[in-house]
């Protein structure tokens, strides 16, 4: 092989290297702890030796000579070791530190930068550990080394096994997989018009006349059905090959989250050490396979989470041991996913929080106030650690000290659009929580109608759904509670929650949803349950991300995105919000006018409260009460503006209330039409652009206001 | 060649070569006046705007906007396009609701910077113009808002657009 098609091979092999290096370092964290059994440490040892001889030859198949004696060096360490003993820790040390020795210098050759470590030093020291290790092992093991032969376990797999993943894998560009993706979503999209083009056929079939055959009208409809059909077989098809493409692109998007937990037991190990602590690492939930660009981003915020509960949590040994500890420090990390979020939880059992050195620390860094600081609750005592600069160390050290870190991690989470909380008791250790959003996934969903929109909302947050009876609800207009199961909770009309329309108190038999997340549960009232769905759930694009109502949106069958409440959100104990009383109802069919009144008169004070229709504006004033209407004439299909205002006109209930009529065309016949169905103004689009309108309803209500 | 004239009149020479050095300034001249920035026009109420033909990337009928109720008060909402979910805003709430004439019909899809897509309404499709470039500097020169006045060569205005730079005003006042 010539030396391009070598150098060539380095890129790859430094990749199957780091990955070997990680295989060789957990075999040995498990081969130094004391208490593992025979067979762990049998099976530990094969996994090291395959690991280091698999590093020995490729290392010496891409030219790396040096490399390959170091891996050489560190089996003839190795070589007289029994395989039912833990190693000693100068042993694992010397290892430890001839693997990052030859990692560094494989990173270096890779870079082609000129300072590569000498590999040949490292190998002495591997041989003077060698030979001090023989004299001990001699000296401690007894007359159990002679005897000391390869088990079974060791024996039964060939030293030449391949190693699991990327023996049978490949490497795959992260932006071609974006790619991929893309291109999977836009095969959904054309599945979807495909289907919705099978439907608008179907619906043209049942308005073509029936008629004898050979006759156009027949033939029209036979060539009819060919094509729904056609175009029906053709959605189910690529409906299928999305959902498989589907399928094996999580598979190759998504990594166990071990591989960011494996490397952190060492981290754990070192650092501890360093500091004279004892302590090790536990892990649950592990294999959770998670998108390997958000396993990327955790990456950085867990090894400093780790090195935190190492450095501030946990006690020295002597400390422990005066508190009724076990000397030895435990940190475990929990991970969870639920629905399209992913809890991480890494806590320890070390010193805790110290409540009293955060506040004064916070006073001293100049953060808060004095008398700031004694008001801030646990929670925000918390949230404190996170911010750039905050340390409660008076000195910098080289572990801590410098503020820098924990606000690596709040800006990390800040970044992925998830949340951080940190919980402490002292004395008995502190937990911290990030909550991220999951980028890949479906997720189960109970589609519920409010007003002319649906909103999707995680099914394992829900707990029940129930028709409501009045005899169940309690309380009065503003504060409503529902009896359920012998118990009272909180009951919110969704549609007021989200601030589509003036809060409901449930009618007589209308869904009732009992929801339930971090500990609470309230109840939520919708206007129709549509049944469940498990769409792929995304991310909310990034204007209105920040929006803590949502975990994303997803896509229903016809195309057309769907909001995916967040269960934390709906279930949160919230003040009475600060919505004003001065409401006014925009009535008018297009999405943009309405948002350009909903600006100009938020901007004014007041709560608008949008409806599509002529119908859905009759909905909003039959359940809540409005300051003023603002109605455009035209208003598509079904009834217009000024019918929908004579019709208020009718009803004595809205006698207070003014309509102001607005017109893209300002037309006489439409002034008089609207005068003579009692509007109390009317303008042009061009007179609200021009202001006019927030004038315009400040004099209807004075008027009316006059009449009463 | 003319000998007469090379040996008589050398004067008439320099003449006759320095015209021709000025037509073809001129004509240097003219080739960089015609440097222009291809753009979409669309007029919203009595103005007209545009933005870089560059950074269009379709123009779509304004349906299956799906309202995020709770967002700020330019967002109409959000749609999916190519199997992404977008933005979808409100120029005419972005820009302080200048002009008014008709319901927008349309929504452009704009790229920005680093590929970030979102979608603006429009009243109806653009047209696609070409603002002279020495203008368009000027114009950039004078100010620094997200919206830079151009005159085009009949003397009209245009209010070339930077969206990143007009989206990142209106964020700021949602938030802020």
């Amino acid at each position: 092989m010539d030396d391009a098609a070598l150098e060539s091979l380095v890129g790859t092999f430094s990749r199957e290297a780091e990955e070997l290096g990680a295989r060789v370092t957990r075999a040995l964290l498990e081969l130094e702890k004391p208490e593992g059994s025979d067979a762990a440490f049998g099976a530990a040892y094969a996994d090291l030796r395959r690991g280091l001889h698999s590093l020995k030859g490729s290392s010496a198949t891409v030219g790396m000579a040096e490399l390959s004696a170091l891996a050489h060096q560190m089996e003839e360490l190795l070589a007289a070791r029994p395989r039912t003993r833990p190693l000693t820790r100068p042993v694992v040390d010397a290892l430890l530190s001839a693997l990052d020795t030859g990692l560094q210098w494989l990173r270096a050759r890779a870079d082609r930068r000129a300072d590569l470590p000498d590999l040949e030093t490292a190998c002495a020291a591997l041989r003077a550990a060698s030979t001090e290790a023989g004299a001990e092992g001699a000296r401690a093991e007894g007359p159990a080394a002679p005897n000391a032969v390869p088990d079974a376990a060791t024996d039964a797999a060939p030293i030449d096994a391949p190693i699991d993943a990327p023996a049978d894998g490949w490497w795959v560009d992260a932006a071609q997989v974006a790619s991929l993706t893309g291109d999977v979503e836009r095969l959904r999209e054309l599945a979807l018009r495909l289907e919705e083009q099978s439907r608008e056929v179907a619906r043209r079939l049942e308005v073509t006349p029936r008629g004898p055959a050979g006759e156009p009208a027949s033939e029209v409809r036979g060539g009819l059905l060919g094509t729904r059909l056609g175009l029906s077989r053709d959605a189910s098809e690529a409906a299928e090959l999305v959902d498989s493409m589907e399928e094996c692109l999580k598979a190759i998007c998504t990594l166990p989250f071990r591989t960011v937990i494996e490397p952190l037991h060492r981290t754990v190990r070192d650092l501890a050490r360093r500091l004279g602590k004892e302590a090790k690492l536990s892990a649950v939930g592990a294999e959770a396979a998670l998108d390997r660009r958000l396993l990327d981003r955790l990456r950085a915020p867990l090894v400093q989470m780790v090195r935190n509960a190492v450095d501030h949590g946990i006690e020295a040994p002597a400390a422990r041991e005066r508190a009724g500890k076990h000397r030895e420090g435990i940190i475990a990390i929990r991970v969870e996913q639920v629905g399209n979020e992913v809890f991480i939880e890494v806590s320890d059992d070390g010193a805790g929080l110290d409540e009293e050195r955060i506040r004064s620390a916070a006073v001293s860094r100049g953060v808060v106030s004095a008398e700031e600081a004694a008001r801030l609750d646990d929670r925000q005592l918390g949230a404190l650690i996170f911010r750039p600069g905050f340390t409660t160390r008076a000195t910098a050290t080289g572990v801590s000290g410098r503020g820098i870190g924990l606000d690596v991690v709040s800006e990390a989470v800040r970044t992925l659009h998830g949340r951080v909380e940190a919980h402490g008791v002292r004395g008995h250790g502190t937990r911290i929580v990030l909550t991220v959003p999951a980028e890949l996934g479906s997720s189960a969903l109970m589609v519920v109608g409010v007003g002319d929109q649906v909103f999707g909302l995680p099914m394992y947050a829900l707990r029940r759904v129930l028709p409501a009876h009045a005899s169940r609800i309690r309380g009065g207009r503003s504060r409503l509670q529902l009896e359920h199961e012998g118990g009272l909770l909180p009951l919110e009309d969704l549609g007021g929650l989200l601030g589509i329309r003036q809060p409901l108190s449930p009618g007589e038999g209308q869904p009732i949803l009992v929801i339930g997340a971090e500990g609470r549960e309230v109840a939520l009232a919708v206007d129709t349950t549509l049944g469940d769905r498990s769409p792929v759930v995304r991310p909310l694009p990034e204007e209105v991300r920040h929006l803590e109502s949502y975990l994303g949106a997803a896509t229903l069958s016809r195309g057309e995105p769907i909001l995916v409440l967040r269960p934390s959100w709906l279930v949160a104990s919230r003040s009475e919000e600060a919505a004003s009383a001065r409401r006014v109802l925009v009535v008018d069919d297009s999405l943009t006018a309405r948002a350009v009144h909903r600006a100009v008169l938020e901007s004014a004070g007041y709560t608008a409260h949008g409806a599509a229709s002529a119908q859905q504006a009759l909905e909003h004033l039959r359940n809540g009460t409005y300051e003023a209407i603002v109605c455009d004439v035209d208003l598509g299909e079904g009834m217009d503006g000024i019918a929908l205002t004579a019709l208020a006109r009718a009803r004595p209930e809205l006698a207070g209330v003014p309509v102001v009529l607005v017109s893209s065309h300002d037309q006489e016949a439409d002034r008089r039409r609207g005068q003579e169905a009692g509007a109390d103004g009317f303008l042009s689009k061009k007179d609200c652009a021009a202001g006019m309108l927030l004038s315009e309803i400040g004099h209807a209500v004075a008027r009316r206001r006059g009449k009463a | 060649m003319n000998a007469t004239l090379r040996h008589d009149d050398d004067s008439a020479l320099d003449e006759i070569l320095e015209r021709r050095a000025e037509r073809a300034r001129a004509t240097t001249d003219a080739g960089e006046a015609e440097a222009t920035l291809p753009v979409a026009e669309f007029t919203l109420g009595k103005d007209r705007y545009a933005i870089p033909l560059s950074a269009l990337r379709a123009v779509l009928p304004l349906k299956v906007v799906t309202p995020v109720p709770r967002s700020p008060v330019h967002v109409i909402g959000i749609l999916r396009y190519q199997g992404q979910f977008l933005t979808a805003v409100s120029l005419m709430t972005l820009l302080g609701v200048k002009g008014w004439r008709q319901d927008c019909a349309v929504l452009l899809i704009v790229e920005l910077e680093g590929g970030r897509r979102m979608a603006i309404d429009c009243e109806h499709i653009p047209r696609i113009e070409a603002l002279p470039q020495r203008t368009v500097d000027q114009a950039r020169a004078r100010g620094s808002g997200p919206v830079h006045d151009v005159v085009t060569a009949r003397l009209e205005t245009v209010g070339l657009i930077d969206m990143s730079q007009l989206l990142a005003r209106g964020a700021g006042r949602s938030h802020g």
